[in-house]
Order: C-alpha cells, then sequence, then structure tokens
C-alpha cells in the first residue's frame, strides 16, 4: 500500500475514533492487522442485562463473542434494579450498640428464610454516621453475622456475610429519620 | 473459522457476509441465521474453580462470559453448582449447531 493511501486511511481512522470517543484521540489506527479492517479496529459495543438487571458490555464481530461487566468508574456494577430482596430495620431487632436478637425477631427472620427459598444469602450490616468507622465496621458486621446464623439455623445458605460500617448508607444522615434509615441489615437474596 | 466451516456448514453460515474485510464497527447485533439484537441474548450460570459465579452464553458460534457481581461490586458465590460446573440452558438462545 502506498504512502499516500496509507495516510488517507489513517485520518479517516483518525476521524471515525474521535467520533466514537468524543474526545482528542492519539492516533491510534492501524498499529497492526487488528486494526486494518473494515472496522479499523473500533468496536463500539451495545448492553445486555443479565437476570439480576445488571449491565455488561457485549460485542458480536461475525465470528466472536465478547461481554465484560459494566461497571462505574469506581468499580461498582451498573444495575437497573436493585437484587436486595430484604432490609431489616435494625431498630426493630437490635437495641442500641448491641448485636443480639431478641426471640420474636429471630422468628421474624427464620420465617422470612423460609418463606423466600434463594439459592443463597449475601447479609450485609450497615450503620448510621455517629460513633467513630472501626466502631461501626465491628457492630455491623456483628449484627449480619446475627441475622446469618439464624439463617444458617433453618437451613438457608449463606453466600457470604459482610460489616459496611457507615460507609454505605441508604440515604444521607441529615436527619433522625434517615439516620434509622441507615442502620438495617441487607438481605440479597441469589436466585 | 476454515475449520469450522469444513465442520459444520450452519456455523460457516453464520461467519457469512463477514468474509474478506470484515463487519462494520456496529458490534451490536450477531447477524447470519440466529440473528439478533445482542440483548435478547441468554445465559446461564458457570462456576469458577473458587466457586464464583460467571454469566455464560453459548451463543451458536460465539461464546459469552462475563463476571456475576452483588451490587457492591464483589464476585457472588452462590454455590449454585459445584466449581466448574454449569447451571442453566446457556445454549438455548440459538438453533445453530456446532460440535460443543
Amino acid at each position: 500500500m502506498g504512502p499516500t493511501i496509507s495516510n488517507a486511511l489513517r485520518a479517516i481512522a483518525s476521524l471515525t475514533m474521535a467520533a466514537a470517543l468524543t474526545v482528542a484521540s492519539t492516533s491510534a489506527d492501524a498499529q497492526t492487522r487488528s486494526q486494518q479492517g473494515r472496522d479499523k479496529g473500533v468496536y463500539t459495543p451495545t448492553i445486555w442485562v443479565d437476570p439480576d438487571g445488571c449491565e455488561h458490555w457485549v460485542m458480536d464481530d461475525g465470528a466472536e463473542g465478547y461481554m465484560t461487566p459494566h461497571t462505574t468508574r469506581q468499580g461498582i456494577p451498573v444495575c437497573r434494579r436493585g437484587d436486595v430482596c430484604g432490609v431489616m430495620e435494625a431498630d426493630q431487632f437490635f437495641a442500641t450498640d448491641k448485636y443480639n436478637i431478641s426471640a420474636q425477631g429471630r422468628a421474624r427472620l427464620a420465617n422470612f428464610f423460609q418463606s423466600t427459598g434463594a439459592v443463597s444469602y449475601i447479609i450485609t450490616g450497615h450503620t448510621d454516621s455517629r460513633a467513630s468507622d472501626a466502631y461501626n465496621m465491628r457492630l455491623s458486621y456483628n449484627r449480619a453475622n446475627s441475622v446469618a446464623h439464624v439463617a444458617n439455623q433453618v437451613g438457608a445458605r449463606i453466600a457470604d456475610v459482610r460489616g459496611y460500617g457507615e460507609r454505605m448508607p441508604a440515604v444521607p444522615n441529615n436527619s433522625a429519620a434517615n439516620m434509622a434509615k441507615n442502620r438495617r441489615v441487607e438481605i440479597i437474596c441469589i436466585r | 473459522m476454515v475449520t469450522a466451516c469444513a465442520v459444520g456448514l450452519s456455523a460457516c453460515t453464520d461467519y457469512e457476509g463477514g468474509l474478506g474485510r470484515g463487519y462494520p464497527s456496529d458490534k451490536t447485533f450477531d447477524r447470519g441465521i440466529d440473528k439478533k439484537h445482542l440483548s435478547q441474548l441468554q445465559a446461564g450460570i458457570w462456576v469458577d474453580p473458587n466457586g464464583c459465579d460467571h454469566w455464560i452464553i453459548d451463543d451458536g458460534v460465539e461464546g459469552y462470559l462475563s463476571a456475576r457481581l452483588d451490587k457492591f461490586g464483589k464476585p457472588v458465590c452462590s454455590g449454585v453448582a459445584p466449581p466448574t460446573h454449569t447451571a442453566g440452558d446457556f445454549k438455548g438462545g440459538s438453533s445453530i449447531k456446532d460440535p460443543n
């Protein structure tokens, strides 16, 4: 291929790249054979939504298929619906600073796990923003473990137990009502 | 792909049209006889050797694999099947027959 044609192709490829990325692109054109086809190495993806409701980038270039999770730049999956199937308000199950559950609370939880019938469960504990981060991490983990213990007793499979402390608030901690909402144990049901 | 064409004619048909200079940059459709928008793909679960779930799709001659993540970005390790095993009809989305 002559230098003139090659330069023209490079110019077209650069324009295509710039249009696709909408940022000033470096000349990522035709470095190898893989950028010399009809697509100039530009792979425009679409979205596939998995049965949990989370998005993945997907592409089919004719003979191969490609897929990878769509995450934010913070690594959090982009999902169209929450996969939380149970939120236990902590105030109904735990006394302040405590992680033991009353007999009545245990019965309610046992009934939840027995009637839900998922493949497995991920239990995550959360607190409001009062007290130290380290204290809240410990308290939320202890509370999540108490819930997981009840699940275990009724034969539910637990995939993971975590304490996120005050780091994953459901709402801003700017009122008494909101802080109560943040004091919670979330149960993710894997189906 | 030459081997695939020799073994199965349907696989060859799926590839047809892409021979030569390939397809344009729009990779959002499956072309060929099982053509569809890629949002229509049908997945199952493949469990990795660590016991964690991945979405698996065998769509004729294309294969897809992508991590199953919970809303915090952590791998989902549900125990739905033993490590290296699969669950669900992950080959059900395409009528194209291939050796696997």
